[in-house]
């Protein structure tokens, strides 16, 4: 059983990990004291409009092209970017885990019909469906977070239906058929804990495409007006961006050092936790 | 680069074509002797159309393209005069209840059929007045050819003259009869590759991409058109124009192209300019309704007390780049005839408003006074940005705001066939004669379910109607004006819908791009009258 000492030790021995994880501590930090750092409704036009950067102490980010201040929008949309990247990781996984499961652990034509529906999700261009989803169901965010979780749950599906295929017939498994332990109980107090780890990993590369896909619905016009998004702000700078580029680079620049980051702690994940890893 | 040669304009024998450069320099450009030759590529600040011909419009993407090969009976210029295309002249009959339109001689359609009265009276009642004029020609009864060159429309109440010509130099493109006679207009084939009598031939459209038009070698105007190949290209944002202008891809390109901070940058390079002129029979203007069937809206006075919080400067000077300036009325200032600068405005001024919105009843509760949501067409992104700014505005007199910025379909269908809105924010647009299309957004006949750009506050006043209906059959410009200034100041007053600013089209060129003309629409005119000066 791996302790929390020698995973921390294996993930720590990854320093690129360790410093995508820096980024993300950072990244939740400034979303938790946003609200006390800038009080005020970040959409608010405060000063005005196209000040550079660490031009007026004020507005140490400078203000878009309404007079808004970016660092406010940067401190409270990091908010929404890591509630929708959560939030949709964990729609998608629990669609995934639920799915991929059931499919492989019953097989015959469970699996045929799950997986046939998979391939149908995976076949529709993501984005599209993301925006197809988002303009049916209205711009709010609650609708893009569902909407990207439904979108990204088929690889974790598919991986946690691999993993549940090289288990399902192992000894241990058998064994509890043979005690008379129920299917439920088999699949989540059994197997699926020895093919977690794998999930994980990928679920947090999930949050990092919710990020993406959020992104690039606000940047379209498709986001939530009401709330201050990354993407949105890249959106509203992209008519400036010959004049005043700092718009769309300042969250630009947030999106993708939080994105690396994610993906940097996904592989110190992956160091930590794969079992093929772990000689030595 | 260019060499510019300066040669006097030659008295023309069209006679019409006053010399405007397009340009900063006017006056030392105003006469040159137009050159022959080149091609030109021109866009718009918008996308592809759907067909390159709409029968009943279909908006200015469909327009632009379509009436550089159909033409209208006159055109107007900037100088309120209409000027001859394929009519000579249009005249009234003493009591205005009939018009006698003489035709242009010996003009041919693309296919080399003639162009004749039998033409004239297809269109005026299988097309114009059912399909392409909205409504504005209910009142013509009938059209009679009396010559080969000779048309008589007969109309069952009176009709002003300047209505009437505005119509036919407004939404009535001439189409064959040979083509459309006893087919489905809508879906016609020839939409896509339309057949006129226009300067231009529709050689090619490839979807996605361009359309390109050559030179009618048979036009009825010898010299006209100048240039020998047209393109029009479309790009899907602002920005790339900027960028296709500057790697020479790009010649002429009409309604606010490029991003309004860009305009200065190019133009100050000199190699580009930028011209406001134009747009006097196309003016636009960010307007915003009241939803007047929804309980807190439809008192006026909870409407104006709502105007008072909004700072029409900040919008035209930060969210346009002071490409718009603040409405006073309904109508732009840029209409000579119809603008009254004495109506009634509503100036920005918040603690007004509040104690306004308190006198109404509706005092600040538990932190705020009521929740109301705003709809924005998103079709702008200035709409996007004046619904931020005018959330934060009514938030600032303590009201809750919910805002929604749906993509194009859905907001047209939230706002002109839903009507789910408290307040929608959207553009009205319209020429410099207010019947039908500046009316049709206050008046009870206006209230249509899902027709866009109509009455979508569902405002209804039988005191305004009857002004307007007056106003519809009065033949007396004078009085025509006196009408239309007391319906505006109802309008002014009862405030269903508003312009809020009035918006500042530009049309951005290279520098050695000529129009020997002062187009009053210059994104639907035939653009025969441009050259280069290269």
């Amino acid at each position: 059983m791996l302790t929390f000492w020698t995973f921390a030790r294996k993930f720590a021995r990854n320093r690129a990990a360790l410093l995508g994880l820096l980024v993300i501590v950072a990244v939740v930090v400034v979303a938790a004291m946003a609200p006390v750092w800038f009080p005020r409704n970040p959409l608010r036009i405060v000063g005005r409009p196209e000040i550079w950067p660490f031009v007026n102490p004020r507005f140490p980010l400078g203000t878009d092209s309404l007079g808004r201040d970016i660092a406010a929008m940067i401190a409270h949309g990091a908010r929404t970017t890591l509630m929708i990247g959560i939030f949709a990781s964990l729609t998608a996984s629990l669609i995934g885990i639920t799915v991929g499961s059931t499919a492989a652990y019953f097989g015959g034509w469970v699996d045929e019909v799950f997986m046939r529906i998979a391939e149908l999700f995976q076949t529709i261009p993501n984005i599209i469906f993301v925006l197809t989803i988002v303009s049916i169901l209205g711009q709010t965010i609650t609708n893009i977070t569902i909407a990207v979780g439904i979108v990204t749950w088929t690889p974790i599906a598919r991986l946690t239906r691999a993993e549940f295929l090289s288990l399902r017939d192992r000894e241990f498994v058998q064994a509890c058929r043979a005690i008379g332990m129920r299917d439920l109980s088999i699949m989540v107090r059994q197997i699926l804990p020895n093919a977690l780890p794998p999930v994980i990993i990928l679920s947090s590369l999930v949050v990092a495409s919710a990020i993406l896909f959020e992104s690039a619905v606000s940047f379209l016009g498709l986001g939530d007006p009401n709330v201050a998004s990354w993407g949105g702000l890249i959106g509203d700078g992209r008519t400036l961006i010959r004049s005043s580029w700092y718009i769309c680079a300042v969250p630009g620049i947030a999106i993708m050092a939080t994105v690396l980051a994610l993906n940097l702690v996904g592989d110190g994940l992956n160091d930590a936790l794969n079992p093929k890893l772990n000689e030595g | 680069m260019d060499t510019i040669s300066r040669r006097d304009l030659l008295a023309g024998a069209a006679g019409l074509a006053l010399t405007s450069a397009i340009g900063g320099t006017a006056s030392g450009q105003a006469a040159r002797t137009p050159k022959r030759g080149g091609t030109l590529v021109g866009s718009w600040g918008g996308f592809e159309p759907q067909a390159l011909f709409v029968p009943p419009g279909g908006g200015s993407s469909p327009n632009m393209t379509s009436t550089k090969v159909l033409e209208r009976l006159i055109r107007l210029d900037e100088d309120l005069q209409f000027r001859p295309v394929l009519a000579l002249s249009v005249t009234p009959a003493a009591d205005f209840r009939s018009y006698t339109i003489k035709l242009r001689p010996n003009v041919k359609w693309h296919d080399g059929a003639d162009f004749t009265a039998d033409d004239v009276v297809f269109n005026a009642m299988d097309y114009w007045k059912p399909i392409s004029s909205g409504g504005a020609l209910n009142a013509l009864v009938s059209a009679e050819a009396v010559d080969k060159e000779t048309v008589v429309l007969k109309f069952n109440a009176t009709v002003p003259d300047f209505f009437l010509k505005s119509i036919l130099a407004g939404r009535t493109v001439t189409i064959p009869k040979h083509i459309y006679a006893g087919k489905e207009m809508m879906t016609n084939p020839a939409n896509n590759l339309p057949i006129g009598t226009g300067p231009f031939k529709v050689r090619e459209w490839v979807r996605g991409s361009h359309v390109e038009y050559v030179r009618n070698e048979n036009y009825w105007d010898p010299q006209l058109p100048y240039v020998d190949k047209l393109v029009i290209r479309w790009w899907r944002d602002p920005a790339s124009r900027s960028a296709a202008f500057e790697a020479g891809q790009l010649d002429f390109a009409v309604f606010n192209p490029i991003p309004a901070p860009d305009v200065k940058r190019l133009v100050d390079t000199r190699r580009f300019t930028a011209v406001t002129e134009g747009y006097k029979n196309t003016a636009w203007a960010l307007t915003t309704y009241f939803n007047t069937q929804r309980e807190i809206f439809k008192r006026a006075d909870v409407r104006r007390a709502l105007l008072h919080a909004v700072d029409r400067e900040f919008i035209s000077d930060t969210i346009y780049f002071g490409r718009a300036k603040p409405a006073t009325g309904h109508i732009p200032s840029s209409n000579s005839l119809f603008y009254f600068k004495d109506l009634p405005t509503y100036s920005f001024d918040p603690d007004k408003a509040g104690k306004l919105l308190d006198a109404a009843g509706y005092p600040i509760r538990n932190g705020s006074r009521f929740t109301m949501n705003i709809v924005s067409a998103g079709w702008f992104e200035e709409n996007v940005k004046a619904g931020q700014y005018l959330r934060q505005a009514f938030e600032d007199i303590g009201i809750k705001v919910d805002l929604a910025i749906p993509d194009r379909a859905t907001s047209l269908k939230r706002i002109y066939t839903d009507y789910e809105f408290d307040m929608a924010i959207s553009n009205n647009s319209g020429p410099l004669e207010l019947a039908p299309q500046w009316t049709q957004s206050y008046t009870t006949s206006g209230i249509v379910k899902g027709a866009a750009f109509r009455n979508a506050s569902r405002y209804s006043n039988p005191a305004l109607d009857k002004l307007v209906d007056q106003y519809l059959v009065e033949t007396d410009p004078k009085k025509r004006q006196a009408l239309a200034r007391e319906f505006q100041l109802i309008l002014a007053t009862e405030a269903p819908v508003t312009s809020l600013v009035e918006i500042v089209s530009a049309t951005v060129a290279r520098s050695d791009v000529r129009v020997a003309a002062n187009y009053a629409d210059v994104l639907g005119e035939s653009w025969a009258h441009i050259w280069l000066d290269r």
